[in-house]
């Protein structure tokens, strides 16, 4: 069993790690690979590795927001809705609120992860009084808030100067800022901290572990007597709060503005999951597989570049993950079998 | 070992069948036949190997060596639907049923006889079933979906299941671990007429009594091999106890040491949701220290929700829950656990445990928080403080229990799933002994748990009540209620139907009673 | 005031993909396989209808497309989810992802654009004109002039309903659905059972999903399924699998579509209307959860 786990690992890394010398080999092939290397990590001044690790900081935001929830055996698979409300409501504060830019940003950023979890425990609600599953009633709440975020900005609050759907931008004084000469913003320190402290906390923390335990099985939880609906609220709301915080951290820092789409159409939250799941739900791993999957899609853009290969065969590789990973990795969210009741 | 005498022909053979399951050899070499018209009684412990057995017998696991013969031919089944097409039948321990199908669809999915365009003959079928069920003198309603039928009902349609099919081998696991003594007699008495038939019975089961009156002969399994073959004229339980375990059984000793103090008292209570009749009804007991209280009942008949009520797992909508002089009813289940109540669940793999959680974690569940003031209790001070956790402690605390209560695994991190049923049952005496309750609140603890652990696990509790907390044992094994308890309630439909003193228990009256039956006293 | 004649034609063509979305997810809930991959099932099956049509010069080809698509897509379902015994979430997410990349990678690679494709080489799926019937007022406007899809997805419903409690396998797929293990001690492959569900499921999403791209329009565009695999899989929880409450309650979302669709002429935002569906859906399921959670209560939890 435990070796069947270990084969099921490293038999496809061996077969990538093949197929990749192969691709090296040949001479044709060589740039896909050399155009990969250089799309996740290469460019004028490593410029390419910057938006790879800006990628990473959002990416890591949600994997933590996801990590959050799925720890608690929450199915909270909502938080695009939480990522968007929290950065449409960053936005219009960034842009509307008059004041000092230190005083600004605060502001932004508390709003943001206010507008997140509250989202978040709206699902929660929908679920423990109306009865409405998690999982339906979280996933179904993304599709008002994005098409919420897509009318402010393209009606009341659209920057119409610009001709495309999206804010004015941020006044460059509260904005994040970047990492002298990259794309890269300060964002990721707050979202590193973030994440850190979620990985701390989970071990040692008595939150921490009726939080895991309670994961593992609810039933378990109620009957040691641990207060299960106030930790399922809780976790709520630290899931949908670091939601809306990176999604701050997208419109101070990485696009200055709110885009239409800027948050949804990358599959930020999707891949977020992706890599929850890739780490087994372990919180060690899970910043490792976020990395791995920032690397995956803009390796996928320098593969295009050089190769012409569309972008999105890094999105079906990513599926194929999945997929594989459900394979060998059993019920990792139902729990348990479902034969045999 | 082979027996001689004037045998009817074998209807199917196993030969050398070895099987295993990862490193776990489930069986080993195992042979034996089974006999045209006769009754056999296949024993041993859990684990011993029957289900394993069974399960290749019919088709639904494949042996890694060895073979199976019908009638002398051998044949190689591939699925279920093999060994049925050779005359198999087999009612499991847990019913193969579909709850919200009614009975004519439960017998008839798999064995549809569909037409031309795959259309089921609904009406035609039904005249058949409803004739067998006449024939074995059932009374069961065909519209009726089994979610909402007894379990003795139950069973009689998966014996029609099988029957409808033509079996002419008819194998039952544990049959009799769900009926009262009552039901049990009348499925005797319809085993004893399918033999009489022609059919052949094998009956898989521990309970060495159910053998000794009704088979002809006996298989005695242990640690997946076949241990021994007796004629049962030839043989006694106490023979076929001791080959089925491989040494002398210690017999638990039951001291009482009932204290005059009554530790918790429930006065009237109920439990209801909505409009309909009470799923508790007015359930009125004293514990006194010392004292094992045990429940009997056929599920469902409000255990769970007596359990439940005590425990704070489910609000009492009527009467009082006293524990040490005080009303409990609006407490917690965390300030129950706080003022010194244990629980130890039945379903122990998703309730009385976190199987994927490691043994420290599970130990410390109900104690991880800050103790109460003015309780903190001697050997658990302290898993935690200012909200962190304490991990030298916890750790500690799991290795000094794995210790005591003899655990048996590589070490204190290993997780809870890993480890066999007997020591996870351990882990769960383990935590809820170590917090010293004053009430413990047990649910058939044995399930699934070996002999050596069965009598581990009713040492503690013994032990537990001598030291002077109540005991409130919950169990569908009426043995085991016997062994330990002081006194035995029996619930029927929510109400407690008669209390039983120690003196006064016999299997009969207090079956009598779990089937609803008050007039019937001694 | 709304429901005018161009309105009540256009309800069936806004209800039609639901409802075959919907059909493919009752039979997998009755198999027991939490299958929430309908969104991705049905953009897939866009996408075939769409490149059938290009590369055949037929709607048929574009059907035929799309169901070897659909079933492609419930084969690798099955084969992660049932045969290996995978989480039915993680598969479906996996699935709904490959399904949004797969179709943006073939857009481009097979036609070199992104975002949408338009080309004269998509044919509409013929419609079906009723003749005299079309003259009724609403009730013309309603059943004539609709696609041959809007009719199958009719005739599906009760189809699937008469299936489901007559025939052999919709008994066996029911079993399925309750144990599994069950079934298999009587002989009969749940896995393969469940298969059989997810294909049919995965062809009946492909079918809406060619309706959406070769009978609505006849142009593809990235996401172009919009959540409406969502809708259904709601549709089916709000009638716990129970056909015969599906058919209404996927005209009443085409209903709000095509109102919706009408607010937009009226100077109505689209982003606004776009979204009633969904705020639609989950007043339905508190309605739906609410009175299903008391009846359950009153039952009283029955164990199996």
């Amino acid at each position: 069993m435990i070796r069947s786990r270990y084969v099921s690992i490293i038999a496809p890394l061996a077969i990538i790690f093949l197929g990749v010398l192969t691709l090296l080999a040949i001479p044709q092939t060589r740039p896909v690979v050399e155009g990969f290397l250089n799309g996740a990590f290469g460019g004028r001044n490593h410029f390419n590795l910057f938006s790879t690790l800006a990628r990473f900081s959002i990416l890591l935001g949600m994997a933590m927001s996801v990590l959050v929830s799925f720890r608690a055996g929450l199915l909270n698979i909502g938080g695009e809705g939480q990522l968007v409300l929290g950065g449409l409501t960053a936005a219009l504060v960034g842009v509307y609120l008059p004041g000092p830019p230190l005083y600004v940003s605060v502001v932004a950023l508390l709003a943001a992860m206010t507008a997140g979890a509250s989202w978040a425990v709206l699902a929660g609600l929908l679920d423990r009084v109306a009865k409405v599953p998690l999982l339906i009633g979280s996933l179904l709440l993304n599709y008002p808030a994005s098409y919420l975020a897509s009318y402010f900005v393209s009606h009341p609050f659209r920057d119409v100067a610009s001709g495309a759907t999206q804010t004015h931008r941020i006044m460059t004084e509260a904005r994040l800022p970047r990492f002298p000469g990259t794309i890269l913003d300060y964002g990721i320190l707050l979202i590193g901290a973030t994440a850190i402290l979620v990985i701390a906390l989970e071990k040692t923390s008595v939150f921490g572990y009726r939080v895991r335990m309670q994961g593992y099985s609810y039933g378990f939880a109620r009957t040691s007597g641990f207060p299960t609906g106030a930790l399922y609220y809780r976790t709520l709301i630290i899931s949908g709060m670091i939601a809306g915080m990176t999604g701050y951290t997208a419109v101070f820092g990485l696009n200055q503005r709110y885009i239409d789409g800027m948050l949804t159409i990358p599959l930020y939250t999707w891949t977020a999951i992706a890599a929850v799941l890739l780490a087994a739900i372990i919180p060690l791993i899970t910043p490792v597989t976020a990395f791995f999957f920032a690397m995956l899609a803009t390796g996928a853009i320098g593969m295009e570049r050089s190769a012409d290969i569309p972008r999105e065969i890094g999105q079906i590789v990513q599926a194929v993950i999945v997929l594989y990973l459900a394979g060998v990795g059993g019920k990792m969210l139902s729990g348990g079998t479902k034969e045999d009741h | 070992m082979q027996i001689e005498n004037q045998v009817q022909p074998a209807v199917c053979r196993l030969n050398g069948i070895s099987k295993s399951f990862g490193d776990i050899q489930a069986l080993c070499d195992v042979t034996f036949e089974v006999r045209k018209g006769e009754f056999l009684a296949i024993v041993g412990e859990n684990g011993a190997g029957k289900s394993t057995a069974m399960g290749v017998l019919f088709g639904l696991l494949e042996p890694d060596a060895g073979h199976i013969t019908f009638a002398g031919e051998r044949r190689k089944l591939k699925s279920a639907r093999d060994a049925i097409d050779a005359g198999f039948g087999m009612v499991h321990q847990h019913f193969k049923l579909y709850p919200d199908l009614t009975v004519l669809e439960n017998v008839l999915v798999g064995y549809e006889g569909a037409n031309g365009f795959g259309l089921v003959p609904f009406q035609e079928r039904r005249k058949a079933v409803a004739s067998l069920i006449r024939e074995f003198e059932f009374t069961l309603d065909l519209d009726r979906k089994i979610s909402d039928m007894p379990v003795d009902a139950r069973q009689q349609v998966e014996i029609v299941k099988m029957l409808f099919r033509g079996a002419s081998v008819v194998i039952l696991d544990e049959p009799t671990a769900v009926l009262t003594p009552q039901e049990c007699v009348t499925l005797y008495a319809m085993l004893k007429r399918l033999c009489a038939q022609g059919k052949s019975v094998v009956l898989i089961t521990h309970k060495l009594g159910e053998v000794m009156d009704h088979s002809e002969r006996v298989l005695v399994m242990r640690h997946g091999a076949l241990v021994a073959e007796r004629k049962t004229s030839q043989t006694d339980q106490g023979e076929l106890a001791e080959l089925m375990v491989g040494r002398q059984i210690e017999t638990v000793e039951k001291i009482s040491r009932i204290q005059p103090q009554v530790v918790a008292s429930l006065q009237g209570v109920s439990v209801q949701s909505g409009s309909d009749k009470p799923r508790l009804d007015g359930v009125s007991i004293e514990l006194r220290a010392g004292e094992i209280f045990g429940v009997a009942g056929v599920t469902g008949n409000g255990q769970k929700e007596l359990v439940n009520a005590v425990m704070g797992l489910e609000k009492n909508s009527a009467g009082q829950i006293i524990f040490q002089g005080r009303d409990i009813g609006g407490l917690t289940v965390a300030e129950r656990r706080q003022i010194g109540i244990g629980y130890m669940a039945e379903d122990r793999m998703t309730i009385g445990l976190a199987a994927r959680g490691t043994i420290a974690e599970n130990l410390i569940a109900g104690r991880e928080g800050p103790s109460p003031k003015g309780a903190v209790r001697e050997g658990h001070s302290g898993f935690s403080s200012y909200g962190f956790l304490h991990w030298r402690q916890i750790r500690d605390h799991a290795q000094r229990l794995v210790k005591n209560y003899d655990i048996r695994t590589p070490s204190a991190m290993q997780r809870v799933g890993n480890l066999s049923g007997g020591n996870q049952q351990k882990v769960v005496v383990a935590r809820e002994l170590s917090a010293a309750p004053k009430l413990l609140v047990v649910e058939n603890p044995c399930w699934g748990v070996d002999v050596g652990a069965i009598s581990f696990i009713h040492r503690q509790i013994l032990q537990l009540a001598e030291t002077g907390a109540a005991i409130l044992l919950i169990s569908n094994d009426l043995e085991e209620l016997f062994e330990l308890s002081d006194r035995v309630g029996v619930m029927f439909e929510g109400r407690m139907n008669r209390v039983f003193d120690r003196s006064e228990l016999d299997a009969f009256a207090v079956g009598a009673t779990m089937s609803g039956d008050e007039e019937q006293r001694p | 005031m709304f429901l005018d004649s161009a309105i009540i034609e256009s309800i069936p063509r806004f209800f039609t993909p639901v409802l075959l979305a919907a059909i493919g997810s009752a039979l997998c809930e009755r198999a027991a396989v939490f299958n929430i991959a309908l969104e991705g099932m049905m953009l897939v099956g866009a996408f075939a209808a769409v490149v059938g049509c290009v590369y055949t010069g037929s709607w048929m080809g574009g059907i035929g497309f799309a169901i070897v698509a659909g079933a492609a897509f419930g084969l690798i379902f099955s084969f992660f989810g049932v045969q290996r015994g995978g989480d039915d979430i993680i598969v479906s997410i996996g699935l709904n992802v490959l399904a949004i990349g797969l179709t943006a990678f073939l857009l481009r690679a097979l036609f070199g654009v992104q975002g949408q494709f338009e080309d004269p080489r998509i044919v509409e799926i013929p419609k079906v004109n009723l003749g005299p019937v079309a003259d009724i007022p609403f009730i013309g406007d309603l059943l004539s002039g609709q696609s041959i899809l809007v009719w199958f997805a009719v005739l599906m419903v009760f189809a699937t309903h008469f299936f489901l409690n007559n025939h052999y396998y919709g008994l066996r797929i029911r079993a399925a659905g309750q144990n599994a293990s069950a079934l298999r001690s009587v002989g009969v492959s749940p896995e393969r059972v469940k298969t059989a569900a997810l294909v049919a499921c995965g062809i009946l999403c492909a079918l809406g999903g060619a309706q959406l791209s070769i009978s609505n329009v006849t142009l593809f565009t990235e996401g172009m399924s919009a959540g409406r695999g969502w809708i259904a899989l709601v549709i089916v929880m709000m009638c716990s699998a129970r056909l015969p409450w599906i058919l209404p309650t996927a005209i009443l979302f085409g209903l709000v579509d095509a109102m919706g669709f009408r607010m937009q002429g009226l100077g109505l935002p689209q982003q606004l209307t776009e979204a009633l569906p969904y705020l639609l859906a989950i007043v339905v399921l508190i309605i739906a959860f609410r009175r299903k959670s008391i009846r359950q209560q009153a039952l009283g939890q029955s164990d199996a």
